[in-house]
């Protein structure tokens, strides 16, 4: 098969918050780039959020322009719906191999009309609501995604032709088959992002069978506008609740769970959703249950205090236990330690899990990059060189180093975009033979 | 109030089992996970920061040491896996020993060696003092009290039921003021002299009938509630199978002895085994032995929590335990066999051995929980109803 060629000087992996900023930072410095985003579209987890602490700005406001500037930067080659498998090193730089995934879709003729999408029988949970919504066998991914473009879900489909006759531009196409991508790059930024604790993780905390306990990143769902009830309510009825509680650390400083570090923005992730749902149920109490609350942010100890102002309960306690009542209420079990001790079991409508970050991606094999004990990219350095791993060439940004909030991502996007900078112009010094020059740094067809 | 606080009662506490509690960060999960905890009484959070600061009274006048039966839960789930139940057993040790003024007790618990060398010395004297009185070895049938005259026996066992009372009244005492100390009860209240109305009897009901015989706590909620193991292998049952059994066993004896003070059966005549006491003692040795292997087999295994920490002073406990209930199998069918046979004789010494060793040291050993437990939860019932009548204002009725 012969496989198209690209040639790079920073290949950028995974498509989040981080990995376009940084994307963004080498492109506006002249820098030639690939992004290469497993996922159909760009965004990662920012974009499925509501509103992000400490401003409490609408997410998809700011994050879709980011991911707009990255689709439509001169200097950026986006690649969706991509992954790589193999890494090799040549005298000039990397070489990856990367897998294009079929989507069944002609990505030149789509207009993302949502035609297709209209007429498709099948509705399969959608990941992009944790599970709860539905969307169907071929889509639009989500309604901001980039690039706006169908994908087909070829294990569910029928083959029942719909969506291939209303598509007015006939670009629906069954017959694709995976492509090879060969790029060539300079240096390599690794963007993989964070999961969050499986619903399931602990099993005293129903093990992920309780309908009414959630994971706080369905409640950003919950909150956001283009949610899939378009309102805060409990998924076990329907009902719209009056009593929420937050279980902090419901994943992180759990060695029970072998994660025995902070997640670093739970706390503050959950002050924020305490004062949306505020906001978009007036009467409901909310209640947050936690260890410590971690608020290390320039501003973030002003927005806890806020939130407590505005009449959050803050309990001292780690939540035991949660079971739940003939109504499918749950009941948390809790040690009051400010109030005397007592072990008291409170019944609240909704339960939300304040889930940790875990890592996600591990690119020792591929990359050669090896991880710390917690799963995430290792840093030698954390002090003096953040971004910069074991290996010369690849560097490391966003939660694919360890937990850490949208604004450290931002900070460390620009950081490892430098690191990337430096890198390729002390080779370029170093070699007679550069990689590229100003010419070259176009898209090359072999 | 004051606190007088130790800063070495980590350290100290440490020498009596496998506590890592510097690890806890304080978060109460095991507190509320525990299913015995409730909202007047919590632990073991409680407790473990009382050692972290030293509060060293504290720690000795809390009857929540007794209420936890360590079913393992909330080591099982605590997030630092600081070992809280390790910890509240360690600091039962701890009281024990503390109660015990004769050091005896903390030898026990924290020098492995020396207690070795101890109990083996004790035995052997025991062994040898009896052996020294022994009769003939009569070979046509198995008269063991002629061997060992059964008056001896009877003579140490009730010497050493008067020392272990003293020195268990003595714990007793301690532990009751530290408790009461604790708990803001006066000595006059606990005397019964200050006017007050304790509900004595009740809690006696409540501390012997409920929770010592029937194990109700420790049944009904001392279990972790998901994947229960078939009743005859729950922590209750393999506890409760092995104190009934000791309890058979001595009730048997006592009996006995009852028998032939009062001239129906001199000790030692030989009756069938459905004789109500002998039946009695089969079925309870029966229980003993049961009980006792069950629980060193899952030690041996570390099959939960619960059995994963094993000090020297649980290992001595459950093997004279069991030593004394198997050899005392072993003289049953001796005196049932047709011919009598010589082993027996030395069987009977090394059960009898075995056996007043376990007694005469049970102030100090694993054993003394029995004493410390019952009293402290007595202590607790009597509670509620002292605390209400200290509340009440004068003249409220
Ligand atoms: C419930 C919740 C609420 C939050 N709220 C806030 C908030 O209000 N404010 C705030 O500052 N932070 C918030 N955060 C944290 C925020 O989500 C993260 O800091 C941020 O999204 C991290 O971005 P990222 O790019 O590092 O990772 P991700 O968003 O996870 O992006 C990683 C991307 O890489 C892709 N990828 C992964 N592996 C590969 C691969 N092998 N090849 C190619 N692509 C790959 C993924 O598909 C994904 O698109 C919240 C987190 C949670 C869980
Ligand atoms: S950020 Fe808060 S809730 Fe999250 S792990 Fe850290 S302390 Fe726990
Ligand atoms: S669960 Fe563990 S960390 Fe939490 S208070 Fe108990 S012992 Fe300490």
């Amino acid at each position: 098969m012969a496989s198209d060629k690209l040639r790079v000087d920073a290949l950028v992996v995974g498509g989040g918050i981080a990995g376009m900023q940084s994307a963004l930072d080498l492109a506006d410095q002249g820098y030639q780039v690939a992004l290469v985003e497993k996922e159909a579209s760009i965004g990662g987890k920012m974009i499925a959020l509501s509103k992000v602490f400490p401003t409490l700005d609408c997410c998809s406001c700011i994050t879709t322009p980011k991911m707009s500037a990255v689709a439509h930067h001169r200097n950026i080659h986006l690649l969706t719906y991509c992954e790589v498998q193999s890494i090799r090193e040549n005298g000039g730089g990397f070489v990856a191999q990367v897998l294009k995934k079929p989507r069944y879709v002609n990505e030149d003729l789509c207009t993302g009309c949502r035609q297709c999408e209209y007429a498709c029988p099948i509705d399969l949970p959608d990941p992009f609501d944790r599970g709860y919504g539905a969307h169907r066998a071929i889509r639009v991914p989500f309604s901001t995604a980039v690039p706006q473009i169908a994908v087909l879900d070829i294990e569910n489909c029928l083959l029942c032709g719909k969506c291939e006759q209303v598509c007015p531009v006939s670009a629906v196409d069954f017959t694709q088959t995976p492509q090879q991508l060969e790029i060539e790059a300079g240096s390599i930024v690794l963007a993989t992002g964070y999961e969050v604790t499986p619903r399931d993780a602990k099993k005293e905390y129903g093990g992920g069978k309780l309908p009414n306990v959630i994971d706080a990143l369905f409640m950003e769902r919950l909150l956001a506008p283009t949610g899939p009830y378009g309102h805060v309510l409990r998924p076990g009825d329907g009902k719209e609740p009056e009593s929420i509680a937050y279980v902090q650390c419901a994943g992180s400083r759990d060695q029970t769970l072998g994660v025995p570090y902070c997640s670093r923005v739970c706390c503050m992730y959950a002050i924020k959703q305490a004062m949306l749902i505020s906001g978009a149920l007036p009467l409901a109490d909310v209640t947050i249950y936690y260890m410590d609350i971690r608020t290390f942010g320039k501003g973030y100890e002003q927005f806890y205090q806020n939130a407590k102002a505005m009449g959050i309960e803050f309990v001292k306690g780690k939540v035991a236990r949660i079971t739940e009542d003939e109504n499918q209420n749950p009941i948390v079990r809790v040690e009051l330690i400010d109030e005397g001790s007592r072990v008291v079991e409170r019944t609240h409508d909704l339960v939300v899990l304040s889930v940790g970050m875990l890592p996600r991606y591990n690119p020792q094999p591929l990359y050669g990059v090896p991880v710390a004990d917690d799963g995430f990219v290792e840093v030698p350095s954390p002090n003096i060189s953040p971004c910069v791993t074991d290996r010369p060439g690849i560097f490391v940004t966003g939660t694919a180093a360890g937990p850490m909030d949208i604004v450290d991502s931002i900070m460390t996007a620009g950081a490892a975009a430098s690191e990337a900078a430096a890198y390729l112009r002390a080779r370029k010094s170093a070699s007679s033979v550069s990689t590229t020059t100003g010419k070259e740094r176009e898209l090359v067809y072999a | 109030m004051s606190h007088r606080l130790d800063p070495n009662l980590l350290l100290e506490l440490k020498k009596y089992g496998d506590v890592n509690v510097e690890a806890c960060f304080n978060c109460g999960n095991c507190t509320a996970v525990c299913p015995l905890s409730t909202e007047d009484e919590s632990f073991p959070r409680r407790m473990i920061r009382c050692v972290q600061v030293g509060m060293r009274d504290e720690l000795l006048g809390s009857k929540e040491l007794w209420t936890c039966y360590y079913c393992g839960e909330c080591s099982e789930t605590c997030p630092r896996q600081a070992e809280p139940g390790e910890f509240m057993a360690a600091a039962r040790r701890y009281a024990i020993a503390n109660y015990d003024r004769l050091g005896l007790a903390k030898m026990l618990y924290t020098s492995p060696a020396l207690s070795l060398i101890f109990l083996a010395l004790v035995a052997v004297f025991l062994a040898a003092f009896m052996y020294t009185q022994h009769g003939p070895m009569n070979t046509t049938s198995l008269a063991l009290f002629q061997f060992i005259p059964d008056e001896l026996i009877h003579n140490l066992g009730v010497a050493a039921m008067v020392f272990i009372g003293l020195v268990g009244l003595m714990g007793t005492v301690n532990m009751v003021l530290q408790i009461a100390r604790a708990d803001g009860l006066t000595k006059a209240a606990i005397a019964g002299n200050s006017g007050i109305r304790l509900n004595w009897f009740e809690a006696l009901w409540d501390t012997l009938g409920v929770e010592v015989l029937g194990q109700t706590r420790y049944r009904r909620e001392c279990e972790t509630a998901e994947e229960r193991p078939p009743w005859y292998l729950q922590k209750w049952f393999i506890h409760a199978s092995t104190m009934w059994g000791f309890m058979g066993l001595l009730l048997a004896t006592a009996l006995d002895w009852f028998l032939a003070l009062l001239g129906i059966k001199p000790t030692g005549t030989w009756v069938p085994i459905w004789y109500p006491v002998r039946l009695l003692g089969t079925i309870a040795g029966l229980f003993l032995v049961y009980g006792t292997s069950v629980a060193i087999i899952k030690r041996l295994l570390k099959t939960d929590k619960t059995s994963s920490h094993s000090i020297t002073s649980d290992w001595v406990f459950l093997g004279l335990l069991w030593l004394s209930g198997v050899s005392g199998f072993v003289l049953e069918v001796a005196i049932y066999l047709p011919r009598a046979s010589s082993w027996g004789y030395w069987v009977l010494l090394f059960h009898v051995s075995v056996a007043m060793e376990l007694i005469l040291l049970a102030p100090f050993t694993k054993f003394a929980h029995a004493i410390y437990r019952t009293v402290a939860l007595y202590v607790h019932s009597l509670k509620p109803m002292a605390t209400v009548e200290l509340a009440r204002p004068a003249g409220a009725d």
